[in-house]
Parts: structure tokens; C-alpha cells; sequence
């Protein structure tokens, strides 16, 4: 009996509309595709969902206002004053997260987030942002950041190549984070389902496990997400606040 | 956030003395029982977040640091060094981030819990 598992083959991307342009290959891909239904769904449900504006919201408009809640919540109290007109930022982010986490939950879909270029992308965007506003924000002044106040000169030698060290692995940590939870979860599904599929009636042992990891993987998603997001609101304050 | 609440206000006084009406017997049947998704939640949720958070802070700062070093080494020549140097510097960075991450109380950069009284 031959066991025919390919755990790491939900994660190829393939072209579905091959588009080259100059040699670069901008081919429209599953990902990109599920990337797109992640922001169309995003979209209606925020758009549809508040077109009543009831002053006692139905269901959809319950979800909506209260992601937006949450996220404006979470904006308020760990990102800080004057953090405000990032929230859009934030709340996109922490959407398109959300829902591109979810929709990888769907057997036979795509988890875009699995793919560490895009969380990188998303990683690098906010780390990039964030530097831009601190320089913005503070100047030159925003290079104390590396410095530790009440230390030692000596101490500083050491203290200060760290702290730049610290500051320049957030977009490592931002991104691998995301990657690895989602790789390690969707690979761990991939694989029981392929012993159910060869083990005949003994398959009820790996496919109740499948449920529960599956169960798992639902916290798993909406926890990266949140992570995510108010890390982003932890680096915001940072650079907006600079303590 | 100013204008979260603002929405329509067609008849509020109606809705609103209804909605107080059924908010009122909801509490009376439910007698003080906790509702899910209050309080203490968010102190779990975020106690989670964060337990999810610094799992893999401290292995990648170690990763990230000595991958920096042995890039340094291919452009200056000075293999092994700075990967040796790098290396440690990782753990240093690694620990203190999983440090600040958990304490909250962070010296200098990042990972701060946030604090109430600012």
C-alpha cells in the first residue's frame, strides 16, 4: 500500500491568467484570486452591512460595527493619543488577515497567508510606515528609540547594537509569525487527511483528529490576526510617542 | 474615535424605550449571569494573544542576527566573526524581547503592554 501524501501541495501557487509584461510574470494566481475574494468580501460585508444604519442593528450590521469596534478599541488603547488617523490602516490590515485566514480554512481554498512573501509584504509595509512617521513625527530625535535612558556608557556599546538589532527583526518576527502558524496548521491538516485516506475504516481516528485541529486552527486564525494587528498598534506607539 | 456612535436617528425614542424594555427583562430573566464576551474575556484574550506572540520571538531574533552575521562575513571577509558575534547578539535581542514581551515594562524599545495611567 503505497501512501501518496503531499502535505506541501496546497500551498503551489499557479497561474490561473498568465499575464507577462517586459519579462516580469504578473500572472493572475490562486493567491491573487483568493486575495481578491478576501477584499470583495471585506467590502460587502462592511458596505452592505451598514447600508440600513439602524440605530438597533440586525446581524450583519452587528458584525460590522462591531470589527470596527474591536479594531478602533484596540487602535484607542495600545497604539495610544493621535493614533487615530491610522485606524483605517489598522483596520484594514487586521481584516484582510482575518478573512484571508479564514477563507483558508475552506477545504479545496487557498491560505494566502500561508505564503511568507505575502506576510513579509505586509510586515515590511507596516515596518516601513512606521519608520516614515517616527522620522516625520520626531526627526533625528527618533534615533533615541535606540538609545536606553539611565545606562551606563560602557553598557551603551553593547545595549544600543541590540536594540537596533530588536528593532530591525519586527518585520521578520511580524511576517514569520503569521507564515509559520499558518504553514504548520494547514500542513498538519494535509497530512492526517491523507492517513484517513489510506487506512481504510481506521480512518475515523485521524479525521477526529483532523476536527479537533481544525477547531484549533479557528483560534489559530482569528489570534494571528488580532497579533498582528495590535502589534502594528505597539509599533504605531512607538513611533508616534517614542516614551 | 468621535462620530462611532453617530447613525441615524429616525424616531430614536421609540426604538430605544422598546430596545430598554427588553434589555430590562433580559437582565431580570438572566439575573446577573455573566455575559459571554464581557469582562474578563478581554484580559484572556489578550493573555492568549500574547502567549501566541512570543513563541517564536526569541528563535527568530537568533536566526534573523546570525543569517545578518554570515552576510556580513561574505562582504567584509571576515568569516567566521561576525557570525559568531551576531549569533550572541541574537540571543541577547532574543531574550530581552521575550523579556519585555512578557514584563511589559520594556527599557527602551517596543513590546510594552500599555499602560493605563499615560
Amino acid at each position: 500500500m503505497a501512501l501518496e501524501l503531499h502535505p506541501l501541495e496546497q500551498f503551489k501557487v499557479e497561474p490561473l491568467i498568465p499575464i507577462h509584461i517586459g519579462g516580469l510574470d504578473l500572472s493572475y494566481t490562486n493567491a491573487s484570486l483568493f486575495m481578491t475574494i478576501a477584499v470583495v468580501l471585506i467590502t460587502a460585508l462592511l458596505v452592505l452591512g451598514t447600508k440600513r444604519g439602524a440605530l438597533v442593528p440586525g446581524r450583519w450590521q452587528s458584525v460590522a460595527e462591531m470589527s470596527y469596534e474591536f479594531v478602533a478599541d484596540m487602535v484607542d488603547t495600545n497604539a495610544g493619543h493621535g493614533a487615530e488617523p491610522y485606524f483605517p490602516f489598522v483596520f484594514t490590515l487586521f481584516m484582510f488577515v482575518l478573512f484571508a485566514n479564514f477563507l483558508g480554512l475552506i477545504p479545496y481554498s487557498f491560505t494566502v497567508t500561508s505564503q511568507i512573501i505575502v506576510t513579509f509584504a505586509l510586515a515590511a509595509a507596516v515596518f516601513i510606515g512606521v519608520t516614515i512617521i517616527g522620522f516625520i513625527k520626531h526627526g533625528a530625535h527618533f534615533l533615541r528609540l535606540f538609545v536606553p535612558e539611565g545606562v551606563p556608557f560602557v553598557l551603551l556599546l553593547l545595549l544600543v547594537p541590540i536594540e537596533i538589532l530588536s528593532y530591525f527583526i519586527r518585520p521578520f518576527t511580524l511576517s514569520i509569525r503569521l507564515f509559520a502558524n499558518m504553514l504548520a496548521g494547514h500542513t498538519m491538516l494535509a497530512i492526517f487527511g491523507g492517513f484517513a485516506a489510506s487506512v481504510g475504516l481506521l480512518a475515523i481516528l485521524p479525521v477526529g483528529l483532523d476536527v479537533a485541529i481544525l477547531a484549533l486552527e479557528v483560534l489559530v486564525a482569528a489570534l494571528q490576526a488580532y497579533v498582528f494587528a495590535i502589534l502594528t498598534c505597539l509599533y504605531l506607539r512607538d513611533a508616534l510617542h517614542l516614551h | 474615535m468621535a462620530g462611532r456612535v453617530a447613525m441615524s436617528d429616525d424616531r430614536p425614542s421609540d426604538a430605544l424605550a422598546r430596545l430598554a424594555e427588553r434589555l430590562d427583562k433580559a437582565q431580570a430573566s438572566g439575573s446577573g449571569a455573566p455575559v459571554a464576551g464581557s469582562g474578563d474575556s478581554a484580559g484572556s484574550q489578550q493573555a492568549m494573544g500574547l502567549g501566541f506572540r512570543i513563541g517564536i520571538e526569541f528563535v527568530v531574533a537568533i536566526i534573523v542576527a546570525t543569517g545578518l552575521g554570515w552576510v556580513f562575513d561574505h562582504a567584509l571577509g571576515t568569516r567566521p566573526f561576525a557570525m559568531i558575534v551576531m549569533f550572541f547578539l541574537g540571543v541577547a535581542t532574543g531574550m530581552l524581547n521575550v523579556y519585555r514581551a512578557i514584563t511589559g515594562q520594556g527599557a527602551a524599545v517596543g513590546f510594552r503592554r500599555p499602560s493605563k495611567d499615560e
